[in-house]
């Protein structure tokens, strides 16, 4: 799916006044005199926002997690983990084993219903995420490590290198992620492995643009010269010196990149570029169920939809939190 | 209240008790705490004060154009007797639309970047209800009384066609568009260059005498004011601190807050040989913070227990009424203005008799951009001796700051030039260098948020230096951090704090000590203080000159602020399109003769003291370097050219006096003539 | 401009070459026999070779490339495997109908997310903003097969309100056409209004914080004024651009839906050439992907140079 820079702060803490008039006021502090001995010692007292800023910062989390989308949005993450790691254990029925009763529209014994060989629903949904549990965290982490150092290559060195693995980047971009992906899946077969391997593959150019882009507002920046200027390696400045600055973006780079990912297993399973039937995996069970659509057979489509929508619309939910605090601060 | 303030219907603006406060984390936070002034038709009233202070905010409340978490608490402001703060939004839109206009700090950002001159100017008058031919015909005379040079070719440019100058000229054309009633000047020059804001503020005095507006002036340059302003009122954490006649105001300051302001500017020519610059202690309190007294207590010398317990009340100053101080002690202010800060600093006079440490030899830097050549740097032969200070002046353009970035190694020099150092020529490039010359040569920035990294303590950004240009380690290093620390007057307490916990001073402080965290010889001081306050700047300065007179290092100072390198410096240079044009001893260059261009820097400042200075003025805009004028490349806007020498030839750098050189053709005796008496442009 | 626009224009064609360098790499360098993998495990080795020296996958790879490349340049993709028929007649027509999909989507789509985008950033951190842009990442974040499902199962089916699927026989009327496409364009446009209406937010937003919109203001414009003749034409950039990056990402998108509406556009050709691993048709799509992708940002490109007197004359130069 697409990626873009937002150029707009995110809604929050920023106080934006005409004229560069304002400081960032206090609740807690005041200006403490310190009776001056000498003229040059004056401004000694200028620790501004010692406690403010630690206030601030805590003050953020507990915003972020007051947000009504972050609880949410976790909730439901949980939810779905603790079911795909629980298993049969808590399902109501077994959700593989065929019965006789199949296509029954969902009652009190079967709250979703029952499948084309008479599983339950419900219990499949239940242990549905699995897979994408598993590979979609697993590929974005992975895309977005490969993606910092390309990113901090291209942003840092600059030049003719920058150039080259810019026309690169450009042109996976130029792509959509669940094309190439089924494309080298089917080349290279469908084994969880090769689907992290291809998520994190087609991740990785998207993460070196904003990593990219966020290094070069810092490598113009006077810190980076007097690191040269004392002789530091290119690798130190890169990496001891740039990398914490560009943590914000990269962190809010991470969790929307998970969101991609469940977005793009769920996508690739649906199109059969996944676990295979009889795998219980969501997207394997809407491709399994909106065959029989036409007869009016709703749920086995609707329910396992509706829970990879809740699962990708939570983990959007946090990422968005999260991107919202760490923009504003 | 004013005590002059123009009975409320005749004044054209009237701000009565105004409080605001802007609303954070869901807390207000007051930023003026009950401002009052009034401003007479065709008077110019002046707000100054430091960053913070509150006078944008009241500039911008007078318009009720308020950030959205920005609100009226309290007080009017009446304009033309109209209440502003009563009005609907079809009454403020008449009221902006007709009677009130504004001119703005940063005139690139304020057009519409996508729309022509024409037609955002053409608005103006439709608004106002003229036709399109008629507005068209309005906006086109409107350029011509900013003295904008080929108006018609302007209406049809956008705006990042024009330079800085002829932007703030269309601002102004716009905002004069309806004939307001009141004219808001918010920092109408800061950014511009020396030569182009004086042009600048020239046009603003001449529009004043044609028009009936009342002026409302923000400035943090109290120059500005005083060669604007018929009175001035001074800010202070959101109040009016003291209010009078400009003149009488910076000649004879009767509040402990204008005093300490003006004692920390270098005027009247102080060296740093003569004596320290005063400062003001401790820092201005944070918006929203609580001070039910005096708000200048924490910081005052004077400050007693009556001013920490009670308001200070407007205190008249004088028998005319023209003046009020809010201060509890007008009758002690004398004590301040004798308190003696006035110990030289113990600085040896270093002119000559030391060895010589830096040399340029033919430096020239040029660059290519889009296979253009830009030639930033050309033919700079310098020399700085040990403990001298070499101030750089010059506009953007100049080359000041590749000329540093070039001895530092940043940039390469071009081939055929040299620098060297202690005799010996170093590599163009850092990484070239040897771990002894990195350490020889250290640089202050600008700007210290973006010089020192914000994710590191300030101990770790000092360690790393100490360990990397000494190479010193573990607890040795660490002493050798709090040594550097404590020298810097900075406390344990600061060592282990980020940068972004610092104040801008003392954020300086760490840079400065990271660059002598190795000892070095030369420290190259790129405009140190520009971005901060004058009371802090003080302090910056001080401490340069009290580093250089302990450790005998040499600074290479650049900077645009002529008090600055004139209180600092031992020797200056001017540049101008890459060239040094002018080179001599700080005296020679500021009692002159002078190169013209250094004569028409020395008069664009506009003085605090009141002295006239605009002898020359300066037309046209700084050339581009990648197209520099043939001949002397400043001769499209010398006002003493020579036709058929100046644009044939450029004149060799040479010496009119021991240590004292200039790029000119004039002859010396003539120009020592002509600078004689004030030139009338 | 026209100086622009070619190196815009050279740029795009280089990128299109490592594109088809890319597809190559995937298809033809990754390990794998693909005779082997088309006849599967048991059919007989002469087979697989005789396969694989027919469709001169047993060619040096530099050759195999270069006709790759050739292929690009001509836009003749030779056969498909699995029909033997040309390429260009399987997916051109398949495009045709993928676009009369995509065109219905961006219609409905942009005119809604844009008005979307202004309503929210006017009423900026208010409860209908919030709305709005929950609404958008919620929409935006749900991949289009699950949208297209539901749309199915609850609109078509149970509401009887659409159809099951969506070709149209042949001969509908336009009208009629319109029956058959709006539910999958109606996923499409849940899938895109997030994107637009967050750009065209954030583009507002920040026009309304500029100084120039400051500036209008203080000449006595009302906020109409200020936002139709100021603010929007500045806005609107950033929202081109990802309108235009959509129209690429879209047929990433169409595939689901087009598989769950059984409709035969260029996705479903993908997914069919997918599962019959059949090579030349998918290298010849995907690179049609890549050259619809590129004409759109191009164009995009075009009208913000329009937009913008910045980029248009200082190109020029």
């Amino acid at each position: 799916m697409s990626e873009f820079d937002e150029p707009v702060p995110a809604p929050g803490e920023i106080v934006s006044t005409p004229g560069a008039d304002v400081l960032v006021p206090s609740t807690t502090i005041r200006a403490t005199a310190i009776p001056p001995t000498t003229p040059a010692e004056t401004e000694l007292s200028g620790v501004v926002q010692f406690s403010e800023r630690k206030q601030a910062r805590r003050e953020n989390w507990r915003l972020i997690r007051r947000r009504p989308a972050f609880i949410v949005g976790v909730f439901i993450v949980l939810v779905w983990t603790s079911c795909a790691m629980l298993g049969d254990k808590i399902t109501p029925h077994d959700p593989f084993k065929p019965s006789s009763s199949t296509h029954l529209s969902p009652s009190a014994k079967y709250p979703f219903g029952t499948d084309s060989i008479g599983r339950d629903v419900l219990s499949r949904v239940m242990v549905g995420a699995r897979d994408v549990i598993k590979v979609a965290p697993l590929g974005a982490l992975l895309g977005v490590l490969f993606g910092v150092i390309i990113g901090m290559v291209m942003g840092y060195f600059g030049g003719w290198l920058d150039n080259v693995l810019s026309r690169i980047v450009e042109a996976f971009l130029s792509l959509p992620v669940v094309l190439v992906a089924l494309l080298a899946i089917t080349t290279l077969g469908s084994s969880t492995w090769v689907v992290i391997g291809v998520v994190s593959a087609l991740f990785t150019p998207v993460v070196a643009r904003t990593v990219r882009s966020a290094v070069l507002a810092e490598r113009d920046l006077d810190y980076v010269t007097s690191a040269k200027l004392r002789g530091e390696s290119s690798a130190f400045v890169m990496f001891k010196e740039i990398l914490p600055n560009v943590s914000g973006p990269i962190i809010v780079e991470l969790t929307v990149r998970v969101g991609y990912a469940v977005f793009t297993v769920a996508t690739l399973s649906f199109l059969g570029a996944g676990p295979q039937p009889p795998s219980p995996d969501w997207g394997v069970q809407v491709s399994d169920g909106f065959r029989v659509i036409s007869a009016s057979i709703w749920w086995t489509t609707f329910f396992p939809a509706a829970a990879i929508a809740s699962l990708v619309i939570a983990v959007n939910l946090i990422a968005d939190s999260v991107q919202s605090v760490l923009e504003a601060s | 209240m004013s005590a002059v303030s123009a009975s409320r219907t005749t004044a054209a603006l009237a701000v009565e008790n105004l409080e605001v406060a802007y609303t954070v984390r869901g807390i207000d936070r007051a930023v003026l705490r009950g401002v009052s002034f009034s401003i007479a038709p065709g008077e110019a009233y002046g707000l100054v004060g430091e960053s913070g202070c509150g006078k944008s905010t009241t500039a911008y409340a007078a318009l009720r154009y308020l950030p959205r978490n920005g609100k009226i608490v309290r007080g009017r402001v009446l304009v033309g007797g109209d209440d502003v703060t009563g009005m609907n939004t079809s009454q403020l839109q008449r009221f902006r639309a007709t009677e009130a206009s504004m001119v703005y700090q940063d005139p690139a950002q304020a057009m519409n970047p996508s729309v022509k001159i024409g037609r955002q100017l053409i608005e103006s008058f439709t608004l106002l209800g003229q036709s399109k031919p008629v507005a068209a015909k309005s906006a086109l005379d409107a350029l011509r009384r900013v003295r904008i040079a080929d108006p018609v070719r302007v209406m049809d440019r956008y705006p990042f066609q024009l330079s800085g100058g002829m932007q703030q000229r269309v601002v102004i054309a716009m905002a004069l568009a309806c004939d307001p009633k009141l004219l808001v000047l918010d920092e109408p020059t800061t950014g511009l260059d020396a030569t182009v804001e004086a042009e600048v503020l020239d046009l603003v005095r001449v529009l004043r005498e044609e028009s009936n507006a009342a002026v409302l002036l923000i400035a943090h340059n109290l120059g500005i004011i005083r060669s604007l302003c018929d009175r001035v009122g001074v800010m202070y954490a959101g109040r009016i601190v003291e209010e009078g006649p400009s003149h009488q105001v910076f000649d004879d300051p009767q509040h402990p807050y204008t005093v300490g302001l003006l004692r920390s500017l270098p005027r009247h020519g102080v060296r740093k040989t003569e004596r320290a610059l005063a400062t003001i202690p401790g820092i201005l309190p944070l918006i929203g913070t609580d001070l039910p007294t005096c708000v200048f207590v924490d910081r005052c010398p004077l400050a007693d227990d009556l001013c920490r317990d009670e308001v200070p009340p407007a205190a008249p100053v004088g028998t005319e009424g023209l003046r009020f101080t809010r201060c509890h002690h007008p009758d002690r202010i004398h004590e301040l203005v004798q308190a003696p800060p006035d110990v030289p600093i113990g600085i040896l006079s270093s002119s000559g008799a030391n060895p010589e440490v830096l040399e340029l030899t033919h430096v020239s830097k040029t660059f290519r951009q889009r296979n253009v050549n830009i030639p930033a740097l050309v033919d700079v032969n310098l020399q700085l001796a040990e403990g001298e200070t070499l101030g750089i002046v010059g506009e953007s353009g100049s080359g000041k700051s590749t000329l540093a970035k070039t001895i530092l190694g940043i940039e390469s020099a071009d081939s055929g030039g040299a620098v060297s150092l202690d005799g010996h020529t170093v590599a163009p490039n850092t990484t070239g260098r040897s771990a002894n010359d990195k350490r020889a040569m250290q640089m202050v920035f600008q700007n210290p948020d973006s010089a020192l990294n914000r994710s590191w303590s300030v101990r770790r950004i000092l360690m790393r230096s100490v360990e990397k240009l000494t190479g010193i380690k573990g607890d040795e290093a660490n002493a050798r951090v709090e040594a550097l620390a404590a020298h810097l007057r900075l406390t344990p307490r600061h060592l282990d704090l980020k940068p972004r916990q610092l104040s801008g001073g003392l954020k300086q402080r760490v840079a400065i000590a990271r660059a002598f965290a190795g000892d070095p010889r030369i420290v190259v001081c790129d405009e140190p203080t520009s971005a901060l306050d004058v009371s802090v700047q003080a302090a910056i300065l001080n401490l340069l000159a009290d580093l250089q007179s302990e450790e005998k290092t040499s600074y290479v100072f650049i900077t645009h602020d002529m008090g600055v390198v004139r209180y600092l410096a031992d020797r200056i240079a001017v540049m101008y399109l890459g060239r040094i044009q002018e080179v001599g001893p700080t005296d020679d260059v500021f009692n002159g003769p002078n190169h013209p261009y250094t004569e028409a820097l020395l008069s664009a400042i506009p003085s605090v003291d009141g002295e006239p200075t605009s002898r020359i003025r300066l037309e046209g805009e700084i050339p581009s370097p990648a197209n520099p004028p043939s001949g002397c490349v400043f001769h499209p806007r010398c006002p003493r050219v020579i036709p058929g020498v100046c644009e044939v030839s450029e004149p060799p750098l040479r010496e009119v006096a021991p240590g004292h050189a200039m790029r000119c053709h004039i002859p010396i005796e003539q120009l020592v003539e002509l600078q004689r008496k004030p030139l009338t442009v | 401009m026209v100086r622009y626009l070619l190196r815009r224009l050279a740029s795009a064609v280089v990128t299109l070459w490592l594109l088809a360098t890319i597809v190559f790499l995937i298809v033809s360098v990754l390990p794998g026999d693909v005779g082997r993998r088309v006849l599967g495990p048991f059919a007989l080795k002469e087979d697989v070779a005789r396969y694989n020296h027919q469709i001169g996958t047993d060619r040096p790879l530099i050759r195999q490339y270069l006709t790759t490349i050739r292929r690009l340049f001509t836009l003749d993709f030779g056969n498909s495997y699995q029909t033997a028929s040309s390429v260009n007649k399987i997916i051109f027509p398949a495009l045709f109908r993928s676009g009369k999909l995509a065109l219905l989507a961006f219609v409905i789509t942009i005119p809604i997310s844009i008005a979307a985008g202004i309503f929210a950033a006017r009423r900026q951190d208010k409860p209908s903003d919030r709305i709005v842009v929950t609404t958008g990442l919620a929409s935006s974040s749900i991949p289009e097969f699950v949208t297209a499902a539901v749309l199915l199962s609850v609109f078509s089916v149970h509401w009887r309100l659409g159809k099951v699927f969506a070709n149209p026989p042949d001969g509908t009327s336009v009208i009629g056409q319109f029956r058959y496409l709006i539910m999958p364009a109606l996923a499409m446009v849940v899938a895109y209004f997030g994107y637009i209406t967050r750009m065209s937010r954030a583009g507002v937003i920040h026009g309304l914080q500029s100084d120039y919109a400051r500036t209008a203001t203080m000449k006595g414009l009302s906020k109409g004024e200020v936002m139709r003749r100021h603010i929007l034409r500045n806005a609107l950039a950033p929202t081109i651009t990802v309108i235009s990056v959509q129209i690429g990402y879209l047929f990433g998108g169409i595939i689901g839906v087009e598989k769950v509406f059984n409709y035969a556009g260029l996705g479903s050709t993908m997914l069919n050439a997918v599962t019959h691993k059949d090579i030349p048709v998918l290298q010849a799509a995907v690179l049609l992907v890549g050259v619809v992708y590129m004409s759109s940002t191009l164009l995009a490109d075009v009208l913000i140079a329009f937009l913008n007197p910045r980029v248009r004359l200082e190109t020029t130069r």
